[in-house]
């Protein structure tokens, strides 16, 4: 293969200009599926494990055993966690801290509308700052809690819009949860994350007064921050460990979970991945057909030069100088095509994804092209253009210099 | 349209047999996939018809809000007067409470956590209508006031499906700690969460969650005979907000006709397969530009041909017909074996799904897919064959005749 067979071949496909084109296109047009698709999926995949992502890698969470999705994390699991729990966690060798976590459903209201959704407490004492720390809590106006505050909450960045209650809520302002009055003490800094920017933060203390009367004997979440994030695993497992002895559960009967958010995230991404793999597929279809294409052009395209690989052999030309020649015209056909798909797909990705972002005011409406998507787009079309070429140019190459020079056109 | 133009485009297919070939190929690979596609969506669409006709339009349900699948959130229910004081507004027939709790399933030693029901016997009609005519599959019904039976979803009769073991009528099985005989279960509902439910009487679960007495996440209700059941829902939804001291666009609950839930739900299925089927088009799109470049170079080919058919006194219409034939039938038979494998594919997606609890997914052949899909394709082939063809019929005889 070399210089003299490569322009060669483009010199072919310009002699068959309409042809090479509608062949192009075909598979351009698969190629701008694929990578619209694939770079949309991308983007909106990031932008959804984003909004998990914000958890550090060494922390861990407990959570008793329960149907899922049924009321908020730990809401009716027939066995709850004990409060005693997290203290007993906490003396289990490789942990700064474990504390429990209560989370109340309820309703909000402000500005004369309501809202449902979830209040989470903020432990109280010297494992607060532990707990700011891990979670990197700030605020952005106003302060956080302190001990004893019993009717001030902190509340997440998306309440400074006009989204949730119609107009923003400010530092100073009372709300109305589960009908007992609340004042804002302070706005958290803009996370990325819908988990944190809309979660409302209430001292422990309190939330189990007001929401439990006073009982906080069931615990919703116990949250761990291990010493090394390299030894999360073993830490999980001395953990399980110690929960088997506590809650009296055999070995593979545990009526709990411990579970890192990188399994979470993990759990999700997999789905995600799934549909977007579904997806895929089915754009991949239209690029199989512009293979089809390809084949189609190159075997028309040897029947129509039979007579020129009939000069070409008995002049001295080897099969595989031949076979090079076919070989090249189908892989560049596949290779241009696969060029200007990529530049379309990119550009129909990030319009639509614009688009979609003013059209339905979500962020997570993301594109997201890397280069490898890009890279892999273009070898993808060069292995489809050269496979499909593969029969025709071994056809040609076998052609008897002397029937070829025969046949008629 | 004559029968020898017909017979000479088919002879020219044939001459280029590898190259038909390929192009009904592409074309097939398209009308496949949406034949599938397509079916799957129809099915979808009867079974929520299906559903909504067996349980009539007269029917109504009230739900708490709150977070997660809902009812099952705690902090949010109504009690036993909401539901009494609902009873005797103008228009409700009647109104069934029911409980919902997720609580620990033990059998034979192994754990699950699933959604459990309870309710009063009153309920087993009401259901049997919202749920298209789907009763008893085995056993009987728990009766009032009965403690320690129960009746499983489906699911349960089966090895490895929710238990390792089947569960069999007269077995006994845990719930949250307590025992309970298995007098009956349930038929197929065609979703794996709803097969895999549990149901007890509502004196029962009174006695087991002492706390959650009177709170119901859930309540059912029917309208009188021809009262308009869309104006009712309104009407509960007024005056139940104003009992419950809640102002307008403040409510705890909603109120639903079953027919507008199941037409959201219908609705969101179709908007997905609707996108699948888009993407599956561009393929279509592909392929018609493949029937294009095969007639383009067949146009090419012939041109001498055309000259010889010109300067005998075919006329331009004539020309036009015989590519368009040509064309429009690599249409037609890509569009008829693509619905065969379409057929096969969809059958194989129907086994797959029913073997993994959701045999609701259920394509449908009708007729009219089958005709629409052979006309689509016949329409993008001869479509895609229309340019390529006006060409070959615009030739000038005597430039064709002199074409090397």
């Amino acid at each position: 293969m070399n210089i003299e067979h490569f322009r060669l071949s483009v010199d072919n496909l310009k002699d068959r200009k309409l042809r090479s084109w509608l062949t192009m296109l075909g598979i351009f047009i698969g190629i701008a599926a694929v990578i619209s698709l694939i770079g949309l999926g991308e983007g909106l995949r990031s932008a959804i494990v984003g909004q998990f992502g914000f958890l550090g890698t060494d922390v861990l969470s407990i959570q008793a055993s329960g149907y899922d999705l049924a009321g908020p994390p730990g809401q009716g699991a027939p066995n709850p966690l004990s409060d005693d729990l997290a203290e007993k966690i906490e003396s289990v060798r490789g942990i700064e801290a474990a504390f429990n976590r209560y989370i109340e459903s309820g309703t909000m209201e402000f500005n004369d509308r309501l809202q449902i959704g979830f209040a989470g407490s903020i432990p109280e004492g010297e494992n607060r700052k532990i707990f700011e720390e891990m979670l990197n809590l700030n605020v952005q106006k106003g302060r956080m809690l302190k001990d004893g505050e019993n009717s001030r909450i902190v509340l997440g960045s998306d309440f400074t819009g006009d989204e949730i209650f119609g107009k923003p809520i400010k530092v100073g302002n009372r709300v109305i949860i589960n009908d007992l009055k609340f004042e804002v003490v302070g706005i958290l800094e803009k996370k990325g994350s819908f988990l944190f920017d809309s979660i409302i933060l209430i001292n422990e203390g309190a939330l189990i007064e007001k929401f439990r009367d006073g009982d906080g004997s069931e615990v919703n979440i116990i949250a761990v921050k291990v010493e090394n994030e390299n030894e999360i695993k073993l830490v999980a497992e001395s953990i399980e460990k110690l929960l088997r002895k506590e809650r009296d559960v055999d070995k593979g009967e545990e009526d709990f979970e411990v579970s890192t958010p990188q399994q979470a995230l993990d759990s999700l991404n997999s789905v995600l991945f799934g549909i977007q793999l579904f997806v895929t597929i089915i754009a991949v279809i239209s690029l199989l057909v512009g293979g089809i294409g390809i084949m189609n052009t190159m075997y028309t395209s040897v029947v129509e030069r039979t007579k020129e690989i009939g000069i070409m052999k008995s002049i001295g030309a080897k099969n595989s100088t031949i076979f090079s020649l076919f070989f090249i015209e189908s892989g560049l056909l596949g290779m241009v095509g696969g060029t200007i798909g990529i530049i379309i797909g990119v550009t129909v990705a990030y319009g639509s994804a614009a688009l979609g972002r003013i059209a339905l005011g979500s962020e997570l409406i993301q594109a997201e092209i890397s280069l490898t998507l890009i890279i892999g787009a273009l070898i993808f079309s060069f292995v489809i253009g050269t496979f499909f070429g593969v029969l025709p140019a071994i056809q040609a190459s076998k052609l008897q210099p002397v029937e070829s020079l025969r046949s008629v056109q | 349209m004559k029968s020898d133009e017909i017979t000479y485009a088919l002879k020219n297919l044939m001459h280029r047999r590898l190259r038909s070939f390929l192009s009904v190929v592409s074309i097939l690979i398209g009308i496949t996939a949406i034949f599938a596609l397509i079916s799957f969506g129809l099915g979808i669409q009867n079974y929520v018809t299906e559903l909504g006709e067996e349980a009539g339009t007269d029917k109504l349900y009230i739900q708490a809000k709150g977070i997660g699948v809902p009812g099952t959130d705690e902090n949010f229910f109504f009690t036993r007067s909401d539901i009494e004081f609902v009873d005797k507004i103008k228009g409700v027939r009647k109104i069934v409470g029911m409980y919902v709790s997720t609580p620990e399933i033990k059998f034979d030693g192994e754990i699950e956590y699933r959604f459990l029901a309870g309710w009063n016997a009153d309920m087993h009609e009401f259901i049997n209508e919202l749920f298209g005519g789907i009763g008893i599959d085995k056993g009987r019904h728990f009766k009032d006031g009965e403690l320690d039976a129960v009746v499983l979803g489906y699911n349960y009769q089966f090895e490895d499906k929710i238990f390792k073991r089947k569960v069999r009528l007269g077995d006994k099985i845990s719930i949250d700690g307590k025992e309970f005989e298995v007098v009956g279960f349930y038929e197929e509902v065609g979703n794996a969460q709803d097969d895999s439910n549990i149901y007890i009487s509502d004196d029962a679960f009174e006695i087991m969650y002492p706390k959650k007495k009177d709170k119901f996440g859930y309540a059912m209700l029917q309208a009188d005979a021809g009262v308009e059941p869309g104006g009712l829902a309104e009407k509960i939804e007024d005056k139940l907000r104003k009992r419950r001291g809640q102002e307008e666009g403040k409510e705890d609950f909603f109120v639903q006709t079953f027919e507008d839930a199941l037409e959201i739900f219908g609705n969101i299925f179709t908007i997905i397969n609707g996108v699948l089927v888009l993407i599956a088009l561009v393929s279509l799109v592909v392929a018609a530009v493949n029937i294009m470049n095969t007639m383009y170079t067949a146009v090419i080919e012939r041109t001498k041909e055309i000259g010889v058919m010109k300067s005998i006194g075919a006329k331009n219409t004539d020309i036009l017909t015989v590519f368009m034939i040509e064309s429009g039938f690599l249409g037609t038979v890509g569009g008829i074996v693509g619905i065969i494998f379409g057929y096969i594919i969809s059958k194989i997606g129907e086994y797959a799904a029913a073997a993994g609890g959701y045999s609701f997914l259920k394509p449908v052949f009708p007729w009219y897919l089958t005709a629409g899909c052979i006309l689509f394709a016949f329409v993008v082939g001869a479509g895609s064959g229309f340019l390529p063809a006006l060409q070959a019929s615009k030739l000038k005889p005597v430039d064709a005749l002199r074409y090397e």
